[in-house]
């Protein structure tokens, strides 16, 4: 049988430096939307229940990067994800290329089988210099990351506590995201 | 494992890729809820004039500078179905080549009539307008200075995550179009022109504004079909 034809989706290009504009406009003085999207990925988060995440993203120079967009994406405490919460846009610093994200831990996604999985943050970030996309997760330390079903079948194991972020207290999580070197963050693609 | 009508992430023509694409390969996984699912954005987010960037910053009763023209077109999937609700947002520098950030270095002027960003919802056809005006070309620094052809920035959310696109349309005939590294870090070469509005001249208003045509395809729900094998399975 022949498949029918399908369409070449359209090619990813660069956000560029001046992704503000359009998706953060308030950070570049204009006023004119009714609102920003993603200010905060839940309404009314609990001091109870809040937890926030910050970090950087270092470039191969080692250099942080200020004009970065990170689009968080995630299920809501029970695994549920919902089109209506569950998103966040943030900016890295224009000086210091920090970002930081308040909101909830996610919940376990549950698989067909039953199973639990591991529950994470979808980072998924644009830049000046990125021709396309790059895309992680933030997993939590005490997910078994290794008998993930999603990441199990690869050979990462190495590289897998580059998804896990600096917690002391478990409501403070440093989740800092490094493009090459030593500590290159694990990137997906789907 | 490439797929040959995105763009290359380490594309050296295009300098600033270099220090910014991970060295080691990104892992192929299946996508699971969270690719397949994504926020979903309502109308109400949406001003009567949010998509005319002409009226949407302009003082009442003036213009911005430069030559108006239509951008429109349709929104698909790679199954050709046109695809609703989807968030459009764009933004631009002015007719002279120049962004209302504060971090462009351009000591071209800003014009005070025109703020440079718009919004969409595709219509129940995939159907999509904005009324702009022609953004101006600009330089850049890159291998030496390089001038960028002159592009609209396009960002779009389909019905999950896995649609999610950022892109620019370019400019039929613009001869810039042909030396940009952007543009050629896509190694499939049809698949570039897929970038490029197409003037539309059945899109024109009173005579004064030209139109421009580009359509857009998002990824549908299955899975792209890869040349190669993925690894490890
Ligand atoms: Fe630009």
């Amino acid at each position: 049988m022949n498949e029918p034809k399908k369409l070449i989706d359209t090619p990813s290009q660069t956000a560029g430096p001046f992704l503000h504009i359009g998706c953060t406009p308030r950070i570049t003085g204009i006023n004119i939307f009714k609102n920003e999207l993603g200010l905060t990925p839940f309404q009314d988060i609990s001091d109870n229940e809040a937890i926030n995440i910050k970090g950087k993203i270092y470039d191969g120079n080692d250099e942080p990067i200020i004009d970065a967009m990170i689009e968080t994406w995630q299920c809501d405490a029970n695994g549920n994800y919902s089109n209506n919460q569950g998103f966040a846009r943030i900016v890295t610093d224009f000086k210091t290329g920090e970002y930081q994200l308040k909101t909830i831990r996610p919940g376990n996604e549950i698989n067909t089988d039953g199973s639990l999985t591991a529950s994470y943050i979808t980072f998924w970030i644009v830049a000046r210099g990125m021709n396309r996309p790059l895309i992680t997760r933030m997993y939590f330390l005490e997910n078994d990351l290794k008998n993930d079903l999603m990441l199990k079948s690869i050979k990462i194991e190495d590289r897998l506590n580059t998804l896990i972020p600096y917690t002391k207290d478990n409501k403070n999580f440093i989740f800092n995201i490094y493009l090459q070197g030593k500590k290159e963050t694990i990137f997906f693609e789907f | 494992m490439i797929k040959k009508h995105q763009p290359l992430r380490k594309f050296p023509d295009y300098k600033s890729s270099i220090s910014r694409s991970p060295n080691k390969e990104p892992l192929w996984i299946n996508s699971s809820s969270s690719e397949m699912s994504g926020p979903l954005f309502s109308e109400k987010i949406i001003n009567k004039n949010d998509n005319d960037l002409t009226l949407n910053f302009s003082k009442i009763g003036e213009k911005p500078l430069g030559q108006e023209i239509f951008v429109h077109g349709f929104v698909k999937d790679e199954n050709g179905n046109n695809l609703k609700n989807v968030l459009i947002e764009i933004w631009q520098a002015n007719a002279g080549g120049k962004y209302r950030h504060q971090n462009d270095p351009s000591n071209i002027k800003l014009d005070e009539n025109f703020g440079g960003c718009g919004r969409f919802i595709t219509s129940s056809d995939g159907y999509y307008i904005f009324k702009t005006i022609e953004p101006g070309a600009y330089p850049y620094p890159n291998r030496g200075t390089e001038w960028r052809p002159r592009h609209i920035h396009f960002s779009l959310f389909g019905s999950m995550f896995l649609q999610r696109l950022i892109t620019q349309m370019y400019f039929e005939g613009d001869p810039l179009i042909k030396s940009c590294p952007m543009i050629n870090s896509i190694p499939d070469i049809n698949a570039r022109k897929l970038l490029i509005g197409r003037l539309d001249l059945s899109k024109t208003e009173n005579e004064k504004i030209l139109g421009y045509r580009f359509d857009i395809i998002l990824r549908g729900k299955e899975q792209t079909f890869f040349e190669n094998k993925r690894e490890g399975l």
